[in-house]
């Protein structure tokens, strides 16, 4: 090794390359995208907690206003969209606690994160000539991938 | 040549670790710099021993035969 960096990614893209990011978040936790009623329907009347994914931000150029998308699992609820201020918002709600569902909240915002942060930097590093070697999920959820230049 | 390696972790909170392996000096802070560009805020850097390369290692090994032996 000759250097080692710890880093937060900064959550900047487009409302499609948010989904992108929801949609592998979700599937990696194993929750499935619902339409709007229908969760609606599943989530009304139950406990909501909301937050936002830190550093992010939604360009606005792509979206049409209101634009938000639903993800279920066990009858918990998470909706992912933008802020006024412009930031990725995650609420969920569910049968569940305040803690519960704030836990699964930041799990989710942080799963995210990693898709995000995980397709940003490969496309990026291919677009400089580096080749994906090597690729893997650990036991602990993180995702390692080696690249290499040429 | 150097062939310049990232060994990337992106674990599940969204942290991403990078080790640049494979080159040392200038080259390497350079591969850093250009992930940090990528993702966005450094938190810790750390240059460990390949960074100064076999070199700078030799070198400093010299000095300290010199300064044991006063030649």
């Amino acid at each position: 090794m000759s250097v080692i960096c710890v880093l937060t990614p900064i959550v900047i893209g487009s409302w499609p390359s948010i989904v992108a990011a929801v949609a592998g978040a979700a599937s990696a936790m194993g929750f499935s995208t619902v339409t709007g009623a229908a969760a609606q329907a599943a989530a009304s009347g139950y406990e909501q907690v909301r937050s936002q994914i830190p550093h992010s931000e939604v360009l606005a150029e792509a979206l049409k206003g209101g634009e938000k998308i639903r993800v279920q699992k066990d009858g918990v609820i998470i909706e992912f969209g933008r802020s006024a201020e412009g930031a990725c918002t995650v609420c969920v709600s569910g049968r569940r606690s305040k803690s519960e569902l704030q836990r699964i909240g930041q799990e989710a915002a942080g799963r995210v994160v990693q898709q995000f942060a995980y397709h940003k930097l490969i496309t990026e590093l291919k677009q400089r000539r580096f080749t994906v070697v090597e690729e893997k999920v650990q036991p602990d959820a993180s995702v390692q991938v080696r690249v290499k230049l040429g | 040549m150097e062939r310049p390696e990232l060994l990337i972790t992106i674990d599940k909170e969204g942290k991403v670790r990078v080790q640049v392996q494979g080159v040392s000096g200038e080259r390497c802070l350079e591969l850093a710099d250009l992930v940090k560009e990528i993702v966005g805020i450094e938190e810790q850097r750390q240059l460990t021993g390949e960074y100064y390369g076999p070199s700078a290692v030799a070198r400093q090994r010299q000095l300290h035969q010199r300064e044991r032996t006063g030649r």
